[in-house]
């Protein structure tokens, strides 16, 4: 056995110790193996994947709002089947699939990026993955019993109320929500931790990659900003469920407080999705431009003030409210501002652009389609922050627009360029390039078929959310374009699956490194071993792969005969202590399911809170009690 | 191949019980999320405060000050017994953890007593106005929490009174230790909230 490594140190008993090293990082066997996995690459790779089905059945729910309203009068839908269908697309697309997806894409790769064997709370992670697909579960569980949310993704009360919205639909949305926000706050948490604690030696903040730095950012924003939107869906839950009076006008609450708790929850969210694609696109433009970053303190600091700045705009989702205009004056000063922090990074992506020597790769192509939707999605979004010109298109299509502009522009086209720029580096194997640049041009045209018409139906007055509408509003045209934009979008899905799937087989074998990148990640096997390197790395640039090989250091004298790791100081990444990981374990597991219990009884019968309690409670007993009796002090 | 530079971590300790542990971050950013919900709901009871005409609402007593005062006190030296257990699991020493986890159970189950009886005391509840919901959504997210870490104090005790206190034990009860200092801090800008605040809240009327 030799090491996989494209650089690695000869010590004495290599072959031997590197046998150890796959003995102590092998996977347990069997169906309760398979539940016990605790390697970040496993737990992330179940993100992605769930995430991405659930992307599917956010799209497909789409389709079926796109074929509703294609033309006037359809009765495709009834009006409340198409209530549960959009709000289980835009719940579907912000919990189950954006936030997932980016931080599944994190546990993949942040330790590698870092330079280490695995996350810093392994058993932490593997629970999170578990509590999100449960949460996903749950969700669908409602939904394929026609109990799926109807009240819009937000779930403003009174609507959500229980005096409008009797039943337990708003219940299954509240609920899923805390499965998703316990997951999310278990990866940021891990995130932190392990950027903070486990980089690689030599690798000080100011040499962090990019992607590094937005995972760091956006991770801080989760911690922040997830305990509102636990706040706001408890304030819902509650008043449904005991009768609490928080939000509740008919009881005296107040439901414009629902609405600043959930937007000082909500406007972060396109943050917390947006910062990774940030990240991504950083990487990306990196590595096929072939050339360091232009800038690369100013996009740390743009990032660190976007982070801030998106914890100051929430109020521009309430112009239509009534709050007094000083307030409205400092949230559209704010919502401009952040367009500043947004630009200084375009700026410095394009002059990296032009300074380097760019591949037209696939990843690169989807990476030129986002700046170019995300800049047209800002400037919508900059005449949003003017409240004149919101109230006039508050909750017409022209926000849907917006923020499909935004959001696809802005996340999942970076997402799919990450898909090709690291599907290598997961499977061992390239995509292929040609289906990849026709697979990036199908979803550009068809994105831009079906959101840019919804431009103009917002400006001629098209609310969002209604069923149908009469054929003598002018709807028709851009509606039956926007329908046919729906279908190229699917049609550019089915193309990325079928890449996907038969490069999975057939692809070219990528190597250690296909595109000569600069990050970590690239220096060891594809896909990584479950212990990541054999020898962890040192790093002595921001780009550690770019160096002479004279220059490149190694890590030695880590056991391997147990899980590992290396501590290093938080500010110059020097090492201070070793750290054994532990091993697969199936409390995690055991773990999400009491939760769940209590979660989901809770919606019907309050007391399951207290029966859940107790039954996570003994699961934690059992997780964190000392098997080994004392462990090696050496 | 040969000439690649390499530095040996064999030396350095498989451990270390301070804020170099990872663990300790994980405990910090538990505490920032558990403390952002926290002030989210202070400021939520004040926005409500704002709309409401008369506050406390009508019918609602004002709240005791003598027993939740009292509590606090014995709180805040509940720390001393998890500086105690702390500071003994940096140095190994099982008769320290012993005592101060003991100490800290003593201290926090007195507490949880009084806080108890004054609970008993209120003279309304979560559905009789807005009032009642805040102030037991803030003493019962307060008490769970409480009552959770209680449990794995004493679990730790235990832990700890079998033997079985290896570094990851150890490292426990340090990390034990910052979330009791996190759950203590935390509830005094509560006990200002819903102890203090009705009277300088109506004194404004």
């Amino acid at each position: 056995m030799i090491a996989t490594q494209d650089l690695a140190p000869q010590i004495p008993n290599q072959a031997e110790e590197i046998e150890q090293l796959q003995r102590s990082w092998r996977h347990p066997r069997g169906v309760l193996g398979w539940l016990s996995y605790t390697t970040h690459q496993a737990i992330g790779m179940r993100y992605i994947v769930t995430a991405f089905i659930m992307l599917l059945a956010g799209g497909i729910e789409a389709l079926l709002m796109r074929t509703q309203l294609a033309r006037p009068d359809n009765n495709f839908l009834s009006p409340d089947k198409y209530n549960q269908i959009f709000t289980t697309h835009g719940t579907t697309m912000m919990f189950l699939f954006a936030v997932p997806m980016m931080e599944g894409m994190a546990v993949y790769l942040i330790p590698l990026m870092c330079g280490t064997r695995n996350v810093a709370f392994p058993r932490l992670n593997a629970f999170g993955y578990w509590m999100f697909l449960f949460g996903v579960l749950f969700l669908y569980w409602g939904v394929f019993t026609n109990a799926a949310p109807d009240m819009g993704w937000f779930a403003y009360p009174p609507l959500s109320g229980p005096q409008y919205t009797p039943g337990k639909r708003t219940d299954y949305w509240a609920q899923m929500i805390t499965f998703t926000e316990v997951s999310a706050l278990c990866v940021a948490t891990e995130i932190i931790a392990t950027i903070f604690k486990m980089r690689a030696p030599g690798m000080s903040l100011n040499r962090m990659p990019l992607y590094v730095w937005s995972m760091l950012i956006q991770s801080f924003m989760v911690i922040f900003a997830m305990p509102a939107v636990v706040v706001a869906s408890s304030y819902l839950l509650s008043d449904r469920t005991i009768a609490t009076h928080f939000v509740n006008p008919a009881e005296g609450g107040d439901p414009i407080l629902y609405q600043h708790v959930f937007w000082f929850f909500g406007h972060p969210e396109v943050y917390i999705i947006f910062l990774p694609a940030l990240g991504f696109v950083s990487a990306i433009v990196v590595a096929h431009s072939r050339r360091e970053i232009f800038g690369y303190t100013a996009m740390v600091l743009a990032q660190v003030a976007n982070g801030f700045i998106a914890f100051g705009l929430w109020v521009h989702h309430m112009f239509a409210t009534g709050l007094p205009q000083i307030g409205e004056a400092y949230f559209t000063a704010s919502s401009m501002m952040i367009a500043i922090t947004s630009g200084v990074q375009i700026f410095c992506w394009l002059a990296t652009l032009w300074a380097g020597k760019p591949r037209l790769t696939a990843a690169l192509h989807f990476v030129y389609g986002f700046v170019a939707i995300f800049v047209l999605g800002g400037l919508t979004g900059v005449v949003l922050a003017s409240v004149p010109l919101d109230w006039q298109v508050h909750d017409t299509y022209f926000v849907v627009a917006h923020f499909h502009y935004v959001l696809i522009g802005g996340a999942l086209f970076p997402l799919f360029g990450a898909f090709y720029h690291w599907f290598p580096k997961m499977t061992g194997r390239l995509m292929n390039e040609k289906l990849g640049k026709l697979n990036f041009w199908v979803l550009f045209i068809g994105f831009n078929l079906t959101f840019f018409p919804m431009h103009i139906l917002g400006l001629k007055g098209m609310p969002r959310r209604v069923y149908t509408y009469p054929t003598e509003m002018g709807w028709e045209q851009s509606s039956f374009i926007a329908t046919v934009g729906a279908y190229v979008i699917a049609l550019g899905g089915i193309l990325f699956i079928a890449n996907v799937l038969s490069s999975r087989r057939f692809g070219a074998m990528a190597g250690n490194n296909p595109w000569s990148a600069d990050s970590l990640e690239w220096a060891t096997a594809s896909p990584p071993k479950s212990y990541n390197f054999e020898y962890l790395p040192m790093v002595t640039s921001r780009y550690p792969l770019w160096v002479q090989r004279s220059e490149r250091a190694f890590v030695t004298g880590l056991r391997s005969d147990r899980r590992e790791a290396l501590v290093t100081t938080l500010m110059d990444a020097e090492p201070h202590h070793r750290y054994v990981l532990p091993t697969s374990s199936i409390w995690p597991f055991i773990t999400a399911v009491a939760v769940s219990i209590g979660f989901a009884g809770s919606i019907f019968n309050p007391w399951y809170l207290t029966w859940g309690s107790v039954l996570s409670g003994l699961a934690l007993i059992g997780w964190f009690w000392p098997r080994r009796p004392v462990e090696l002090e050496s | 191949m040969n000439d690649v530079r390499t530095v040996d971590v064999s030396g350095l300790p498989p451990y270390d019980i301070s804020h170099q542990s990872p663990l300790w971050w994980g405990q910090l950013m538990l505490a920032f999320i558990e403390g952002t919900m926290f002030f989210i709901l202070i400021a939520a009871y004040f926005y409500t405060r704002l709309r409401m005409d008369v506050w406390p609402p009508p019918g609602d007593q004002f709240p005791h000050l003598l027993l939740p005062s009292l509590a606090l006190v014995l709180l805040i030296l509940s720390c001393a017994g998890s500086y105690w257990a702390s500071e003994a699991a940096k140095k190994n020493s099982r008769p320290g953890m012993i005592g101060g986890l003991l100490l800290n159970l003593l201290l926090a189950g007195a507490v949880l007593v009084m806080r108890i009886i004054e609970w008993h005391s209120l003279n309304f509840n979560w559905k009789t106005d807005i009032q009642g919901s805040y102030v037991w959504a803030f003493i019962g997210l307060h008490t769970f929490d409480y009552i959770a870490e209680m449990v794995f104090t004493a679990v730790l005790l235990v832990i700890v009174l079998v033997g079985r206190n290896g570094p990851k034990q150890r490292m426990g009860v340090h990390v034990d230790s910052i979330v009791w200092y996190f759950i203590v801090l935390i509830w005094i800008p509560i006990y200002v909230t819903i102890y203090w605040a009705p009277f300088f809240a109506e004194a404004q009327q």
